[in-house]
């Protein structure tokens, strides 16, 4: 958990096709398959869904383990969901059910296994382009995610000092005591953080030249 | 879909007039928080084996410390980055795909429970500026209850009902088993929050002071000094 290695974990290097594609694109597909999970109403067709978003994945050469790894936090639930609705509605309308979530998550792990955490970001940054008129500040906006992005090691590792003192007390077992020195702790980190900036002239309302 | 567009054109929009750096410093790390309490396994349940995280915890106390803006802006970003593909969700969980899991209605829920608690933690404060203890405790706790039912639990059954395709009874129960947890996280977040606006007195109440009377700021602070002596 320490820097920002955890990020990272997702992105796998490599100059596929889909490593290529522009992040739009990308996006675009994910959204076409969410979208599409709410119109297929066969399982045989979100079936050939899955499959095809998997061959895609696999083109990027990311393997078959990431595959795996990607799908495997959803797997414990959708297999509940699963046995449920097959009691309830039927084989084939369970089954649709869990192969729509599977195409969507298949399709979105294309999506961050093939694009650096950095061009996602930025991609981020730039969702708030078109609204610079309406005074929106992609600065600022890009500046509050890379100190969120500095803050989570920060924070998780307030939170394991935190519970070792409480330990060395022998206040293991008191939720007050494990918590309330976090947020403590964390609110005067952002307090120092904000002085930081203000001291350096970053992150005021004013200092937008571009309207 | 159209709800993360409007957080990231809010974010800054927002911001621009009123924010200063303390703000944003405070929006980006209360974000990250958030995403550090769903990554952390704080209290391991004995028993059971299921390890409770703080997230809905992190989530709450944003906004009963921030006020609904700043807490709007804070979980709106962690829910934005974490749907950009960071994996910052509950269990290392990324990217657009939850959007499709049966967990999706909590996330977005999470931006608008912090936002009403935020705004009832302000209305709250307001009121029962004279005489903050137990009182201000107890409608604290009971605004982020309310808060955390409409929007955590009420747009967590619908994305169970939308993404699993369970009826509305199926998706209740299914909830149901959170509750315990919640009533405690809450109490909790609350205890917190009052502890943190003792502890850093201008975090939210000289907000909410300049906002509605440039009156006298000793006021409040007095009377938090005086209920803090009191056993």
């Amino acid at each position: 958990m320490s820097g920002h290695g955890f990020l990272f974990a997702n992105y796998v290097p490599g100059n596929s096709l889909l490593h290529r594609a522009p992040l739009w694109l990308k996006f675009l597909l994910v959204l076409g398959c969410g979208m599409a999970s709410f119109l297929i109403v066969d399982w045989v067709v979100a079936a050939a869904a899955l499959v095809l978003m998997c061959a895609l994945f696999l083109l990027s050469g990311a393997g078959f383990r990431r595959l795996f790894r990607a799908v495997r936090p959803v797997l414990p639930v959708l297999a509940a969901i699963g046995l449920f609705q097959w009691w309830q509605l039927g084989g084939p309308t369970a089954a649709r059910i869990v192969l729509n979530v599977l195409v969507c998550i298949v399709a979105a792990s294309i999506l961050t296994a093939t694009t650096p955490v950095q061009r996602l970001l930025d991609g981020v940054a730039s969702l708030a382009q078109p609204f610079r008129r309406f005074g929106s500040d992609p600065e600022r906006f890009a500046l509050t995610i890379a100190i969120m992005l500095r803050s989570i090691p920060f924070i998780a590792g307030a939170y394991s000092d935190v519970r070792d003192s409480a330990r060395a007390r022998g206040l293991e077992r008191n939720p007050r005591a494990l918590i309330l020195p976090v947020f403590i702790t964390t609110v005067a980190f952002a307090r120092q953080t904000g002085d930081a900036l203000a001291a350096r002239g970053l992150g005021e309302a004013g200092d937008d030249h571009a309207g | 879909m159209t709800t993360t567009d409007g957080t990231a054109a809010a974010t800054p929009a927002r911001g621009r007039n009123r924010w200063n750096a303390t703000d944003l410093g405070l929006i980006a790390v209360f974000a990250a928080l958030v995403a550090a309490s769903a990554l952390i396994a704080a209290i391991p349940v004995g028993g059971l084996g299921v390890p409770i995280t703080l997230q809905t915890l992190a989530v709450m106390l944003t906004g009963l410390a921030l006020g609904p803006a700043r807490a709007f802006a804070a979980v709106g970003l962690y829910v934005l980055l974490g749907l950009a593909g960071l994996p910052i969700f509950s269990g290392g969980r990324s990217g657009l795909g939850v959007l499709a899991g049966p967990s999706a209605g909590y996330i977005i829920g999470f931006v608008f429970a912090a936002t009403a608690v935020g705004w009832l933690t302000v209305v709250v404060l307001r009121r029962t500026a004279g005489r903050p203890g137990r009182f201000r405790a107890v409608l604290l706790f009971a605004s982020a209850m309310v808060s955390s039912i409409i929007f955590v639990h009420g747009l967590g059954i619908l994305g169970m009902m939308v993404n699993a395709k369970l009826d509305f009874s199926k998706a209740f129960l299914a909830d149901v088993v959170f509750y315990p947890g919640d009533v405690i996280k809450n109490a909790l977040a609350v205890t917190i929050a009052l502890a943190l606006h003792k502890a850093f007195p201008d975090l939210l109440i000289r907000r909410i002071r300049t906002a509605a009377t440039p009156g006298p700021v000793s006021a409040a602070p007095v009377a938090g000094a005086e209920a803090d002596s009191r056993p």
